[in-house]
């Protein structure tokens, strides 16, 4: 019982904590964009940001997978 | 779909460390190796023979190490950045070839486990540190930590903030690179595993498996763009860490 019960846990932690990376990035990409079109000239700075944004919005998404993990060894 | 439980644990069973040679070396130890020889191997070849007009794998190599240089150092850092080249490169070109080695069939990569990364990450953050230290002195990059022109209380709530966010750098690196590969590599058996049992099903599942094979080359192309992202992200991210460090109590 538990164990499929940490099972559940580890699909909902991973599910509804990437909930909110996926929209960060999405806005973030889009607001990339929308930068990018307006000022092309500083396009190779926005996309050096963008990343450094990109990546500390998906390190939030990781860390429900790392839990996930975590709680599906939960016996 | 019965036994797919079973074939995932037998997956994941797969992708766990264990010991290669009696003595201590483990599955991503030697992969790390391997890894270390052919980043060696790849410069070695590339500097071999320097010309003003560099041809064939000493061109990749300096387009490598101009990218490295220009677009990360020079443009977070500034002109003075050029002095990390060595550590920021060493780490770029060393995460690259890792992440590119677990892309072969049968191969796993360094970066794949929780070990190395965590070494790499704290290694970043006493580097960075260090070099905070060594050009503000000791008290005046702890000071550094302090904002200027706010009530005592509420910065000594932000130096907190600052102090907490700095530990928990590491963690998020090394976190982030691991879970990266690992998940990459699960994704791609599990799309194997779905391909391989549709195909034993029935006659109707042999036409229906080609989807998740279809799904799984997919994915391999995403891994590839993401064995480049995450080895940017980590030299791009050591950067910034270094930047901060640098510029400490000027913003």
């Amino acid at each position: 019982m538990i164990g499929s019960l940490s099972v559940l846990g580890a699909g909902l932690a991973f599910g509804l904590g990437a909930i909110g990376p996926a929209l960060g990035i999405g806005m973030i990409g889009g607001k990339t964009i929308e930068s990018m079109a307006r000022q092309p000239e500083m396009a190779g700075r926005l996309q050096t940001t963008m990343f450094i944004a990109l990546a500390l919005a998906e390190a939030i998404a990781l860390l429900g997978f790392v839990l996930a993990f975590v709680l599906m060894g939960v016996k | 779909m019965e036994g797919l439980g079973d074939k995932v644990t037998v997956l994941l069973e797969e992708l766990a460390s264990k010991p290669v040679f009696p003595g201590g070396l483990s599955t991503y130890m030697l992969f790390l190796l391997v890894a270390f020889v052919l980043t060696l191997t790849f410069f070695v070849v590339a500097s071999r023979k320097v010309s003003l007009v560099p041809k064939g794998i000493g061109n990749v190599a300096e387009m490598g190490i101009e990218f490295v240089r220009d677009s990360m150092l020079v443009d977070v850092i500034g002109p003075e950045g050029k002095q990390y080249l060595p550590f920021v490169g060493t780490i770029f070109f060393f995460v690259l070839f890792n992440n590119l080695l677990g892309l072969i069939p049968g191969f796993k990569p360094g970066t794949g486990t929780m070990g190395t990364t965590v070494t790499w990450a704290i290694m970043v953050f006493i580097v960075y540190n260090a070099i905070g230290i060594k050009r503000h002195g000791a008290w005046g990059y702890l000071k550094s930590f302090w904002p200027k022109g706010v009530a005592a209380p509420l910065a000594a709530f932000v130096a907190l903030l600052e102090i907490i966010s700095h530990f928990i750098r590491p963690l998020t690196l090394s976190i982030r690179l691991f879970a990266n590969m690992f998940a990459g590599h699960v994704i791609l058996g599990i799309f194997g595993i779905f391909t391989v049992m549709l195909w034993n099903a029935s006659l109707a599942g042999k036409a229906i498996a080609l989807l998740p094979l279809a799904m799984q080359i997919i994915m391999y192309a995403f891994e590839v763009f993401v064995a480049f992202i995450q080895a940017y992200v980590f030299a791009i991210l050591t950067t910034v860490y270094i930047n901060g460090a640098v510029h400490a109590g000027d913003h």
